[in-house]
This record gives C-alpha cells, structure tokens and sequence, in this order.
C-alpha cells in the first residue's frame, strides 16, 4: 500500500475538477431562459476545463515516482458520527486519473458533439446542465476516498442518468425506460448501501484506506457479504444480469447520453468499484468467482442480443453489455486481470463512445430512424461518418493495431492464465462480436439503399464530425500508446497490483486463434447481411420459414450452429426481458399498488374507524408486551 | 394543626426562561386581543410572536452547557431538551412567517375572517371583504409552543400529560380555521381533537397504571422503581403500553395515524407545515425521554413491540403513499413512513441513537415545513392546488420552485447531498450498532419504496406536459420567502456540512436523569 | 413506608356498590340513544367516583368531583342539550361493515386483558390508604396543597394555559360579531314604517281542528291565504303548508254531518 500524499501544487485543485462542471449545472439548471444562448457553451468550456486541469494533474503524477501517485485531499469532515467518521476528501491516484482523464477528455467531446445533435431542442439548456451533472457526479465517484463519499456520486449519476433517459419526456417509453433505469438501479444501490453499512460495522470505517488497510481482520465469510454486495451494487449500475434489463430501454435517451453515460463511463463504475475494492475480492475467493460467473454470463448475453436486435442504438448497447462483461471479468479473474478491465474500459470508452456518436450522426441524416433494415448504402453519402465508424469496428472486433485488440487480447489471455474453458469461452464471445458488429456494419453502410420515403441521407456538421474523428483516431492508437507509451500495467499497478502467470501454450497461439474466430464471425456476419440483400421487415425465425430458406443458408455451417440459435436465444431473452423483468417489477408494481389501495380503503374518513383502528392498536401493543414479558 | 413545614421548590428560572417568555407572551398576546384596537392587532401580534420567539432563542443559545433538573424535578433541562428547544424556537418561528403570510392568497389571510361565520354564508363574505382578520390565532399559536417546550422537558408524567394537552388542544383549533375549503378543515379538526382526547385518555390511563406500579410519576423515580422491583409485574408493562400509545399516537405511528392524512389536508397549509415540523419534533422528543430515561432498564421488553410499530409504520405510509392523489394527502403518508424511520433511533437505546434521532428530527422539520411552503405557493384559482395532476410540468413553468421542492423531495427520500442522506444513515447506522440489523434492511426497502413517490413528483413536475389547468406559483411576501429560503439552505447545508450540526447533537446525547 | 391496611367490610360494600353502578353508568351513557340519556348516566358515573373518592380518604377530592363535575359541568351539558333540543338523536345505523362486531371483540378482549393484568398486578398488594399521607401534613386538603404548590407547581400554573386556550378557542368559534352596527331600538321601528312595511302585529297563524302548527297560514276573510301569517323562514324554505279547499269543505261536512 503506497502512501498517502497531502495535495500540493496542482493538487490543491482536486476539488476544482468536481466544481467546474457542478458550477455550470447549477448556472445552467437554475439560470432559467436567460441563459438560453450562452448556457451550453459554458456547459463545453466547464467540462474542457476540468480536462485540461485533468491532464495538468496527469503531468504532475508523471513527474513523482510510483509510490508517491496516492495524492488526498480533504476538505472538511463531513459525517462524524461517535466513532464514525467520512470525509469531505478525494483521492487522486493513478487508478482515478485514467478515469478523470477519460471522463473529462470523452466528456468534453461529447458536449461538442451535442452542440450539434441538440441545435434544434428548445430544451438544449437543460440538456447542458444535466450533463454536466452527471460530469460532476461521475467525477465525485471517481475521486472519493470513502465508500459513502462513493455512494454520493454513485446516486448522483443515477439521477442524471434518469433525467437523461427520461429527457424526450414526451415520449411515453422514454418516460417508462427512465422508470425501468430507476428501479433497477436502486435495487442495486441497496446492494452498495448495506455493503458500506458491513464495513462500517466490520472495520469501524468507510475510508478506502482503512478498509483496505485491515481485510485481514475481517472473516472471509464477511468479506464475501461484502464482496457479493458491491457486485450487486455494480450489476445494477453495469447493467449486468441480472439487473441488465434497464441498459437496453436506455437508449431511448438523447444519442450523446448514450455514448456519454450508457457507454464511456457511468455504466463502467460498476468495473470501478470492483477494481477500486481488489483488496476486498483478493482476500474473497468466492465473491471474486462470483464476479466472473456474472461476468460470463453477461458476455453471452449481450453479444446475443446485439446480434438480434435491428435497433443500431439497441444492438450497441448490447454489445455494451457485453464489453461490460468482458471488464467485469477480467476484474473477476483478480490480480491478472485489474489492469486489463481497467485498460478494456478505456480503450473502450473511446471506441464505442465513437461508435455510439457514429450512430447518432446516421441517425442525424435519416431523420432519426434507428431500424438497420432501413439504412444501407451510406458509404458513400456520410463519408467521414462511415471511416470513423469503421475504426470504431476495427476496434471492437480486436483486429491490430485498433485501441480493441490489444485490450482484449490481454483479457483473453489472462483467462486463459486461470483456465482454459473460460479462455475458450472469451474466444467464442469474440467471434459473436465480430458477427453482429459486422452485421451492423453491412445492414448500415453496404448493400442498397433501403431508405424510407423523403428521408435524403447528408453527413453531419463539423462539430458532430470532429469528436467523431478525434474519438477514431483514438479508436485506433489508443491501445497501442497506453499499453506501449503508457505502460499501462506498471502505471496502474500501485493501486490494484498486477501478476501474471505462464500459460501453457505461446501467447502468439491465442492471438491467432482469437482472430481466426473473429474473423469467421465476420465473415459469416459480411455473408448474411452484406452479400445477401437485407429484407425490409424482419425474417421469421420459425421452423417452417427456416425450413423454406434452408438452401440459402446451407452453406454456411456456423449459421445453424450459431446465428439461429443465437436469434432464437436472442428472442428468447428479449421477451425474458420484457415478461420476465418486466413482469417481475410490474408484478411488484401492481401487487404493492393492490396492497396500497387495499389500505387506502381504511381510510374511511370515519371518526370511529380511525379509533377501532387506534383500539386495534392498543390491543397489538398490549399483547406483544404481554408476550414478550411471558417469554 | 399544620405538622408539615412547607417548602417552596426552587425553581431555576433562568433555566426554564424560554417556556416563561413564551407562556407568558402568550397571555399578553390574549390581552392585546381584549385591549388593542382592531386595524393594530395583527403588527402587534406579529412583533410580539417574532420579539419573544427571538428572545426565547437567544435564552435557549445563551445557556447551551446548563444541565439542571429544576421545580422539584417537574422539568429538565438537559442536552436534548436544549437541542429541542432550539430546533423547536426556529421552526416555530419559521412556522409563524408562513402563518403571518398574507399575499399569496388574493383575498388575504392564511386563515378564515372569521371562524365563528357559516362557511359560505353573506357574514362570511362580508368579513372577507372587509380584510378582517382572525388574529386570535397568534396567542393560541404561543400556547402550543410553550406546550411544545414543556412538553421535550417534562421530567414527570404529570406535567408531560398538561404539556401535551397545552401543545394540541391550539392545535385543534388552527387546523379548524382555513380560509378555504372550511368545512373540510373543520372536520379534519373535529376528527383531530376526537382522536387526540381519546389517545390522551390511554396516555392517562397508562400514566396512572405507572403510578401505581412505581408510587410516583416522575420519569426518573419509575426507573429506580423499575430496577428496585425484580419481579416486575403486568401493571408496569399495561402502562407502559397505554402511555406510549398515546403518545405514538402523536407521532403518527401505524396504526395510530388515521388522522394525519386528513389533518394534514384539511389545516390550512402553513399550519400544516408548522405542525408537521414541530408536533414530530415535540412527540419523539417526549418518546425518546420516556422510553430512554425511564423505561431503558428494561428495553428488551418494549423494543420488539416497537419494531413491529416501527415496521408497520414504514411500510404503510411508504406504500400508501404511492396511491395518493393529493399533495398534502401524499406529505403526511410520507411524514407517517419518516416517523418509521425515526423510531430506528428509538429503538437504538444508544447514545448514537439518540444524537441520531435528534438530527433526523431538526433535517425532517426544516425540509417539511420547507414543502409545505412550497405547497402554499401553487396555486389555482380555487386556492392552493394540492392535486398532484395540477403540478405537472411544473418544474418547466417555474423552474426555481420546481428545483427546490425537488430538493426537498430528494431529502426526505434521502438521497446524498441533502440533509434527509445523512439524517438515515444516522439512525441505521445507530440500529445497526444496536443489533438491529434485520430492522434496518426492513428500512432500506421501506425508503427504496418511498424513494419512488418522491421521485413521482419530480418526474411530474419535470417529464410530464403542463395540466389542463396548470398551477401557478404566487409571488409571496418576505415572510414565505423566508421561511422557505431557511428550509431550502438547511436542507442542503446539512447535506454537504452536515459536521457543526452532528457536534451538536452529540454532545446532547445523554438525558439528564 | 406505610403499613398495608386490609380494607374492613364497609369499605369493600362500597368498593363494589359505587364502582358496579360507576360501570353501569359509564355503559349506559355510551349505549342511551339520547343525549340526555347520556347525560343523565354519566352523572351517576361521576357521582358514584365522588363517593369512591370519599371512601379513600380524598373527601376534597370527592367534593370538588360532586361540585365541578356533578354540579356544574353535567347541568351545563344538560342546559346545552336542552337549548339544542332533547327530542334530536343520531341516526344509530351503522354504515361500516363490521364495525360494531370488531369494537365489541377488540373492546372485550382489551378489557380482559387489562382486567387480567390489573387483576395480577394488584393481587396481595393491599391497600396503603391516605391516611398517612394525610396526616403528614396535616389534612387532605393541606396535603394536596402542598403538592400542588411545590412538585407540581409548573403543572399547576400550566393548567392555566388549557382554561385560556379553551376560553379563547370557544370564543373564536362561536362569538358571531357584526360586520354593520347594530340598529338601536328607535332605529328599527323607524325602518318598520318608512319601508312602507307592516306597522302592527303580524296575523298569527291559522288554527283549524286539524292543522294549527305555525307552517299552516291564516285564513283572510275571502277564503283565501295570508302569506305574512307564516315566519319569513318557513316561507323561504317553502315549508309553508298549503290549504285544500276541499279540507275546509270536508271538515264542514264532517262538523254539519255529526250535528245532524
């Protein structure tokens, strides 16, 4: 454990990084009409602000040695309760910067590219300022030194993520998805509240530091409660099963949000909190087997999806889902694997932020349809538009030298250091990706134009197409830079440890084998939908009409194999999701609004109901007395 | 033939100042009513509330270190009396602004020109249109404060009986005086007094069940008599039982809440506020006493009566909540789930539990008494517009209200950043330290529930298209504006600053005894 | 501490003399369907206290019991119901479902439970008595003096606040002041004869052999109605009674049949 530095020079401005974007939401959602014209480029300079500072404060890490990089600053104590205590303090390390770095930095590219997305919305101010409250709030968990500090921001993202998802209120499964995103969300903040709750009980402390410091005197019994208790909590904000329903109906959020927070960055603090808690999931064995069970599964499941949905916003955040799960993962794997959920996450950040603008700047030309089915042959129309999303692709799929490629790699290899099923299990999720990203790729860019009737594809303006450029060329040095320039591993190391094990076999043999099954997944996608003509209105999977297309597909073996029952699987967890999830909240829903109407007829409005109530009362108060004392 | 000497008891008058200011203003305020001309009652009333609640204030800061049980034991003044007083001087006194309010309404005052008119009668319209005002509200509004403060000191259940009759029976009285919607008010304060006579009949009952178990009312001596008796027999439990009753009953505990959603809607709404804030205050601060100083040798008997209470409580204001229709209707379910979760702190028995309760108590008054002025300023042009389908879209009409009653409706979820965060994860973690660890995962699902009928408003008044006929938000005078701005500032500075605050009530964590 | 007397005969015979009827009254006040009833039981209730007090050595008790509450707060009731009217009674129809059964089975259960748990409590305690206390300053009334003058003191004084609010709290719900001044004597009758109005005596109303309530008008010598003859009230609320012709017809043939 490295020690913790006071916050001098630069440091001394932590707090300022927080401020700026919270500065701007207040002036922004409190400002009223009068800032109408000049409230969202404050809301861009606030955030750039932070980056800068951000990156000034990355240069002043540089310049310490390794174990100096742990700067604290408090501000004031906040909660001090008997031997309680939190403060009001942040904790700038090396872990944090990355995540500074990548939340300003995303961040204030994203708030330009809204300039342009959101030119037309009367609400474009509120727009603005819920950003930068989430830009704060995100930034808030990032830097926090203590769990509760954590919980502020972790709730304070929530609630711009809910304003967000639910900001075309008009639309009433907007107004639902934001219900949906709330709901789940707070069963997993549960999860985060009674984990802090154990460590306050357990250690006497909520301090990363201390906490960290004496999970040797907790027993791994509570280590585990505590272990699997956070992992709710990052299911619910990570959107991994199985509290991954919200992420999907997200998306009906302004685009920038979804690439902002449904992609980049609220949605990896799940990955955060595990990564941030190694001491507790090292010294937890099965809770750290949990989180790869949960990340495995959530793999499967949201590149599935993101093979069967039409919806290009819905299809990425499948596969949001599923890079999510990747992290999750390898953040499961423990020591071998921190570093890479955290190298994942980034590379990540910017490749499917870029991808995600890429599909608000289609849908920007197609009068905002998000059916694939009724895109295709935009090559040529949205130039820059098709080339950074390519580089996005590339990236995803893990193709060299895209930013994707090493990231993932690393992860796969890890898993195969602990095992090789599970190694052989990340190749197959990765062949999947390469089939839907592919799909998406052809059903959009390639093939005929499947256009609506007055719909009359352009590119974008400047300021869509400049973050959209920036993010490519992330997409595709990124990886290289952090894990060559960078030394990502050694950077990162002082906060969450890092080891590495021999594998049996050559690392060159897995490098190979995972981009052959890539590149057969994306061949089989490219055969399906970019040399086959898409049709408009979605196939029937059933039986019969496979039975009917079966020359068309016999000549692909894996389309069997893979692609039907991946559809079929697919479909089959679209509607777990709407009557399973669904079904269970509603239920929960109806059966507490019963229980409440049920009670709500006490209320008679009777003078003499309300006292044979307050008899009945006395008489429960009574007896229970009566009985204890018996006992 | 006198054979005993009589001693006069010594009482500390210092110590007990701020009840002999107010009781005392209180009737000079009657006098002012008999005495002073018409048009100068109401600038004269007002100074004198303000002047002697100030002055009150400055007593109460003045000893904050005094320790003393005074007037042969009748009255402590201890830490969290102090603490009480303090909290109960300011929300009073906010409570008051909102009273003294008289330019939202278009026709004037908060209350009825006259409460002894028919409503809807020619009398009724004629005072009304004469600007008369029903200024006898002002020494009965003194007389439940001073109820209010005897009643958190009260060391003996003598006293604590005529300080809570001191405190409700005004109270009866202003819930029965709106300006509008009269018949609904005076039937929620019939209902009101009906209901409080009868739960002040078991505190009675209970209270001389005690007398005869311990030969003594006072708080302190029941707990000697408790200790002194090992076999402690069914009178002790019986009136234990009966005493709290009545007293939960205060609080607005399940099942003893019936009243609270009609009270709450038929009071004109500042009274409401006042009320909300200062009854919950008053009522856990005399619980906490009884159940701490004088029932705490045998906690293991009443705390499982009380988690039952406890849970019943949360979970039925929280879920009916839900299904409520009517702003106010919807406050006071939610101040029913808020009084579940203050008997966390109750149940704790600790030290913590008390310093928690105390501060959950001070974080809840400021932000109701802050929504009820909110809920006096949304208007229509029958009056305030307490239908929830009239504050749709309300946030975008008025974004500055919109914002701070979302503030306040984030507190009271408790959501981090507002007082209403820190005031729950005071109480749980003081349950939690007291063992009761099942109660507390019991709250965290109860406040996940209510999370959502607070979020409602806000999502009504932020996602949602403006009703048919929208609400509109008046311009009120300096005297709403204050008493919302303090709940607004408190609220949130509790929230990020919450420290000076948690000092405070931790350095009153212990009753005098 | 005081020696335990064991109650003699006469105190036990009026024990269980005074509190039955005590009981009795307190059912009969909450069960009578009339106010007065109601009244006139709970006055048993409250002598009956009296008399309990007396037989415990509070005799100040006991007379204060018979004096404020017998003498002055019952016979205020009853003056009150007498003014509103003895003969009005509440519809006793039951509109909650289940009502009456649960307050019976809760009432029962709830007086079993505390009769039980007094019964226990208080079994072999005896009885202490007031005497000492009594003696030890001197009388009853001294001693009561002396508590109420010196531990309860504060209790006492703050007794006052209640009678105050209560005082205030009647006058501001039921003191109907004037929103014009009140005409002066001179003033009224002067009204009465420059509205060109009624000078005398209003016609009384009619009194036939079967009508002669005051919603029945007067019969004018041509046969047919005075409207003045009915209280202005009634004629607003339209309650006036109509005459058939026939009815004035009809009685005459009864009267001239019956003489023939």
């Amino acid at each position: 454990m490295t020690e913790l530095m006071p916050a001098e020079g630069v440091f001394s401005l932590i707090w300022l990084l927080i401020a700026l974007p919270l500065a701007g939401a207040i002036v922004l959602l409190f400002g009223g009409r009068r800032t109408n014209s000049w409230g969202p480029y404050l809301g861009v300079l606030t955030v750039s602000a932070s980056a800068v500072l951000g990156v000034l404060m990355l240069l002043g890490l540089l310049d310490r040695p390794a174990e100096e990089r742990t700067v604290e600053q408090t501000l004031f104590t906040w909660v001090f309760v008997g031997d309680f205590q939190a403060d009001m303090a942040f904790q700038l390390d090396q872990l944090s910067m990355v995540f500074v770095l990548l939340i300003t930095i995303v961040g204030a590219l994203i708030h330009v590219y809204s300039l342009g997305y959101m030119a037309h919305d009367p609400d474009r101010r509120k727009f603005f300022g819920y950003l930068n409250l989430f830009v704060a709030a995100m930034l808030l968990l990032v830097l926090a030194n203590n769990y509760l500090l954590v919980y502020v921001g972790w709730e304070g993202v929530g609630l711009a993520s809910f304003l967000l998802i639910g900001f075309w209120q008009a639309k009433p499964s907007a107004a639902a998805a934001a219900k949906k995103a709330f709901i789940i969300n707070r069963v997993g903040d549960v999860g985060l509240s009674l984990a802090i709750m154990l460590m306050f009980v357990t250690f006497g402390s909520v301090s990363f530091d201390d906490v960290f410091r004496s999970t040797s005197e907790a027993s791994e019994g509570t280590l585990t409660a505590i272990g699997l208790l956070l992992l709710l909590a990052a299911a619910g904000k990570s959107a991994q099963f199985p509290l991954q329903a919200w992420l999907l109906d997200a998306m009906e959020g302004p685009t920038p949000v979804s690439a902002l927070i449904h992609a980049a960055t609220m949605v990896t603090a799940g990955v955060y909190l595990i990564v941030r808690s190694n001491a507790i999931y090292n010294a937890a064995v099965w809770a750290a087997t949990a989180v790869v069970i949960v990340g495995l599964i959530t793999i499967f499941m949201g590149a599935i999806i993101g093979s069967a949905k039409d919806d290009i916003k819905k299809s990425l955040a499948g596969s949001t889902m599923s890079q999510i799960g990747y992290m999750i993962f390898a953040a499961g794997l423990g020591p071998i694997g921190y570093v890479f959920a955290i190298f994942h996450l980034l590379t990540h950040g910017v490749f499917k932020a870029g991808l995600f603008l890429g599909a608000g700047s289609v849908m920007h030309g197609m009068n905002d349809n998000v059916n694939m089915r009724r895109y295709g042959a935009l090559k040529g129309l949205m130039v820059i538009t098709f080339i950074t999303f390519m580089a996005g692709y590339l990236a995803i799929i893990g193709i060299p030298p895209f930013s994707g490629f090493w990231s993932k790699d690393e992860i796969i290899h890890a898993a195969f250091e602990r095992n090789a099923f599970i190694g052989i299990a990340t190749i197959l999720a990765a062949g999947i990706t390469g089939f839907y990203m592919t799909r998406m790729i052809a059903m959009t860019f390639f093939g005929k134009p499947r256009w609506e009737e007055g719909v009359h594809p352009h590119e974008s303006p400047a300021v869509m197409t400049i973050p959209l450029i920036i993010l490519a060329l992330g997409s595709t040095f990124m990886g290289m830079a952090l894990l060559f320039w960078g030394n990502i591993e050694s950077w990162l190391e002082p906060v969450t440890g890092f080891a590495s094990e021999p594998t049996p076999l050559p690392t060159m043999f897995y490098i190979g084998v995972t981009l052959v099954v890539v590149i057969i997944g994306a061949v089989i996608g490219w055969i399906t939908y970019g040399v086959k003509p898409v049709p408009i209105d979605p196939p029937h999977g059933s039986w019969l009409t496979r039975a009917a297309r079966k020359d068309l597909y016999g000549d692909a073996v894996n389309d069997v194999l893979v692609v039907q029952p991946s559809l079929a699987t697919a479909r089959y967890l679209s509607w777990f999701d709407d009557k399973g999830i669904d079904g269970f909240v509603n239920g929960i829903a109806r059966w507490v609004g019963l229980l409440a109407n049920t009670l709500r007829r006490t209320q008679s409005g009777l003078v003499r109901s309300y006292a044979l109530s307050m008899v009945g009362g006395v008489f429960v108060v009574v007896l229970a007395l009566l009985l204890v004392r018996m006992n | 033939m006198n054979t005993g000497t009589f001693n006069p008891p010594e009482i500390d008058y210092l110590a007990i100042a701020p009840i002999l200011i107010i009781f005392g203003t209180a009737v000079l305020s009657v006098l002012v009513e008999a005495f002073v001309g018409r048009t100068a009652r109401r600038p004269v009333q007002l100074v004198l509330v303000i002047g002697s609640l100030l002055v009150a204030l400055y007593f109460v800061i003045s000893q904050a270190g005094t320790r003393t049980i005074t007037a042969n034991g009748a009255l402590v003044i201890d830490g969290p009396a102090l603490v009480l007083w303090g909290a109960l001087l300011v929300l009073s006194l906010l409570g008051a602004m909102l009273m003294a309010e008289r330019t939202l309404d278009p026709s004037g005052d908060v209350f009825a020109a006259r409460a002894a008119a028919l409503p809807g009668s020619e009398d009724e319209r004629q005072f009304t249109q004469r600007g008369w005002v029903q200024t006898e509200v002002w020494p009965l509004f003194l007389f439940s404060v001073s109820g209010m403060l005897m009643f958190v000191a009260a060391n003996d259940l003598l006293l604590m009986f005529v300080a809570l009759e001191v405190m409700s029976l005004p109270l009866y009285l202003l819930a029965g005086m709106a300006r509008r919607r009269r018949l609904l008010s005076q039937e929620s304060a019939l209902k009101y007094f009906l209901l409080g006579a009868f739960s002040s009949a078991f505190f009675l009952y209970g209270a001389s069940l005690l007398y005869g178990f311990s030969g003594t009312v006072s708080l302190p001596g029941i707990a000697e008599a408790i200790s002194a008796k090992p076999s402690q027999g069914p009178l002790l439990i019986l009136g234990m039982a009966l005493l709290v009753v009545g007293l939960l009953f205060k609080v607005g505990a399940v099942p003893f809440h019936q009243w609270t959603p009609d009270v709450y809607q038929g009071a004109p709404s500042a009274v409401t506020g006042f009320m909300a804030a200062t009854v919950k205050i008053a009522a856990f601060g005399a619980l906490l006493r009884v159940m701490y100083v004088a029932f705490g040798g045998i906690r293991w008997d009443w705390e499982p009566m009380l988690w039952v209470i406890a849970i019943l409580t949360m979970f039925v204001g929280s879920i009916v909540a839900l299904v409520q229709t009517d702003i106010k209707r919807m406050l006071a379910y939610s101040s029913i789930a808020q009084s579940g979760f203050i008997m966390l702190g109750v149940i704790a028995a600790s030290a913590e539990g008390l310093s928690a309760s105390l501060f959950y108590l001070i974080a809840y008054g400021f932000g109701t008494i802050g929504a009820f002025a909110v809920i006096s300023m949304v208007r229509q042009s029958g009056g305030e517009a307490t239908s929830l389908s009239a504050w749709a879209g309300l946030g975008r009409t008025s974004p500055v209200i919109g914002a701070v009653f979302a503030v306040f409706m984030l507190s009271l979820a408790g959501i981090p950043l507002t007082s209403g965060f820190v005031a729950k994860f005071g109480v749980f973690a003081a349950a939690i330290e007291s063992g009761d660890t099942w109660l507390v995962i019991a709250a965290v699902v109860a406040s996940i529930i209510a999370a959502f009928f607070y979020v409602r408003v806000i999502v009504l008044m932020y996602f949602s298209a403006p009703a048919k006929e929208p609400a509109v938000v008046a311009v009120p005078s300096a005297f709403t504006t204050i008493a919302l701005a303090a709940g607004v500032t408190v609220t949130v500075v509790l929230g990020i600053i919450p420290q000076p605050l948690l000092e405070l009530v931790a350095n009153a964590d212990v009753f005098l005894r | 501490m005081n020696e335990v007397i064991e109650p003699n005969l006469g105190e036990t015979l009026v024990f269980w003399i005074c509190g039955g009827l005590a009981v009795v009254g307190a059912l009969g006040m909450v069960i009578s369907r009339k106010a007065v009833h109601s009244a006139l039981w709970i006055a048993l209730t409250m002598i009956n206290l009296a008399i309990l007090y007396v037989a415990n050595s509070a005799p100040f008790l006991g007379m204060v019991q018979v004096v404020v509450y017998t003498g002055a707060v019952m016979m205020l009731f009853l003056f009150v119901l007498m003014v509103v009217g003895v003969d009005s009674s509440d519809s006793l129809i039951e509109t909650i479902k289940g009502q009456r059964v649960a307050a019976l089975l809760l009432g029962v259960g709830l007086t079993i439970m505390l009769v039980a748990g007094l019964g226990a409590g208080l079994s072999g305690a005896g009885t202490i008595g007031l005497d000492a206390a009594n003696a030890a300053d001197g009388g009853n009334v001294q001693g009561l003096a002396r508590l109420m003058f010196s531990d309860y003191i504060i209790a006492f004084q703050a007794t006052g606040a209640l009678l105050i609010t209560a005082a205030v709290g009647a006058m501001v719900l039921t003191h109907r002041e004037y929103w014009q001044p009140r005409k002066s004597q001179r003033e009224l009758s002067q009204d009465r004869f420059t509205d060109g109005g009624h000078p005398g005596n209003k016609p009384s109303p009619g009194v036939y052999a079967r009508h002669n309530a005051v919603d029945t008008p007067a019969l004018l010598p041509d046969g047919s109605t005075s409207a003045i003859s009915i209280p202005a009230p009634l004629r607003a609320r339209d309650d006036a009674r109509a005459i058939d012709v026939n009815d004035i017809t009809n009685v005459r043939r009864l009267t001239e049949g019956e003489s023939e």
